[in-house]
């Protein structure tokens, strides 16, 4: 569970982004955070994630305050795809970049492996395995990248605009891949413009603006 | 945030040019602390505050510690100030070329600072009126522009990186390394896709299409401008003159 309470947030000393703000997210289902370009709403995304900390008021993920958390230990409960995949992709090859992190953590090379084949059959990225990632399309370049984040078997999700740039098809390819997300019993927190896909997915719509939220659009 | 003083981005470049020219040239430690002190002014001058250098410099601190121990232990000659055994570990030389160096880097970083108080389009405009040929102040401008971004992107990418879950103090030496190596290559590529996109884009809107270009906005020079050059000059010939001198 995700919850924010009491939470006021503002960059430097600017605007109020948000004030007081009190919200709870929940596992297994799919929460889509609406609302006008400017309304806050990767603000409250990059909150919920840790990447942003409240000036005040407190924000647990699974009961670890994101003040006082170390930001990896943050990102093994939470998995967050940014609104430009292109900056959280790093190795040079598809295949490196789905094992990257895991030779990091020292994990066998079987199991890699194993881990890897198995979301690019998820992702539908087998036929680019040993492509540059700069050479992806949008689209397959938002889905190394959701791949990449679902290595760690995040408890979380959190996706800016995760259709921004697909095709029709595509964005169905992405919603289904959502939809066994959620049946994985994941949470997940999506912000989006695209109203289709938002009522596909939504189990709850959570609209922002002037610096307060309200349930459904 | 105090009052700033509106300058010409070319008077700027000016004053940036004495203050690192001095700062190089200049040996005495008393002269070097005028000169940082000068710069100092300048910036406070310009920008309103000198506090939100200070804040960016504390992030030098560890680099400038690691340059003052440097030059402490390769610099021969002097009396030892710490010694092992037979051999100086630090003599009271080295401390001295060890906060020289320091200075001087802190000169040219707080006289760089001030061309970042003038807006990239003036500097351009400036560049221009300096007779220097448009393609290569626009290639200036864009490549100080671009800077920002890119530590947002590499800021970020650290971000993505620590969100899967890895804890970056942790790595181990040769992985570490390995990790900064991939970080660089997207970098690398998105400066370059950058640059290409850039260049399309000004083609797209007719530059060098004509082999004279002209300009919408004339930047002139302001009783103020004259008089700080002015001074700039001044203070630079006192401090040349010292640094003789007491040389």
């Amino acid at each position: 569970m995700i919850e924010m309470s009491h939470v006021s947030f503002r960059y430097g000393r600017g605007d109020w982004v948000f004030r007081d703000l009190s919200l709870t997210v929940e596992r297994h289902r799919c929460t889509f955070l609406v609302g006008r370009n400017g309304s806050g709403k990767t603000t409250l995304g990059k909150l919920m994630a840790g990447i942003l900390k409240p000036v005040s008021g407190t924000v647990l993920v699974d009961g670890l305050d994101t003040r006082q958390a170390e930001l990896y230990q943050i990102g093994a409960r939470v998995g967050y795809l940014f609104q430009e995949p292109e900056r959280q992709l790093f190795a040079p090859t598809v295949w490196e970049e789905l094992t990257f992190v895991l030779d990091l953590f020292g994990i066998d090379k079987k199991l890699q492996e194993e881990r890897a084949e198995l979301l690019l059959k998820q992702f539908h990225l087998q036929k680019v395995k040993h492509s540059y990632t700069y050479q992806l399309s949008r689209g397959e370049k938002q889905r190394l990248a959701l791949a990449a984040v679902m290595i760690n078997n995040p408890a979380f999700l959190i996706l800016d605009e995760p259709t921004t740039g697909l095709d029709p098809r595509r964005r169905e390819a992405l919603a289904e891949i959502l939809e066994e997300c959620k049946a994985q019993g994941i949470g997940m927190v999506v912000i989006s413009h695209d109203r289709k896909f938002t009522e596909r997915l939504a189990d709850r719509i959570i609209t922002l603006g002037d610096g307060g939220i309200r349930d459904g659009y | 945030m105090g009052t700033r003083m509106s300058l010409d981005p070319r008077t700027k470049l000016y004053l940036v040019l004495c203050l690192s020219t001095l700062g190089v040239a200049v040996t005495d430690l008393r002269l070097l602390l005028v000169i940082l002190a000068a710069a100092a002014v300048a910036v406070k001058a310009a920008a309103g505050s000198i506090l939100n250098l200070l804040g960016k410099l504390k992030r030098f601190i560890f680099l400038f510690l690691i340059i003052v121990v440097i030059q402490s232990v390769f610099t021969r000659g002097g009396t030892a100030v710490l010694r092992l055994g037979q051999i100086n570990i630090i003599t009271d030389t080295g401390l001295v070329r060890g906060v020289q160096t320091l200075l001087r880097f802190l000169i040219v970083l707080v006289a760089a600072a001030l061309m970042a108080t003038a807006k990239p389009r003036d500097i351009i405009q400036g560049l221009i009126q300096l007779r220097i040929p448009p393609e290569l102040a626009f290639m200036v401008t864009m490549a100080i522009r671009f800077l920002p971004l890119l530590r947002d992107e590499a800021v970020d990418m650290l971000t993505a990186i620590q969100l899967r879950g890895v804890n970056l103090k942790k790595i181990p030496l040769l992985r570490r390394l390995k990790m900064y190596s991939y970080l660089l290559a997207p970098l690398l590529i998105s400066v370059l896709l950058k640059a290409r996109d850039l260049s399309l884009a000004m083609e797209m809107r007719a530059f060098r299409a004509f082999p004279r270009r002209t300009s919408l906005r004339t930047l002139y020079l302001q009783p103020a401008d004259y008089l700080v050059m002015a001074m700039a000059t001044v203070f630079a010939v006192a401090v040349a003159a010292s640094a003789i001198l007491l040389s």
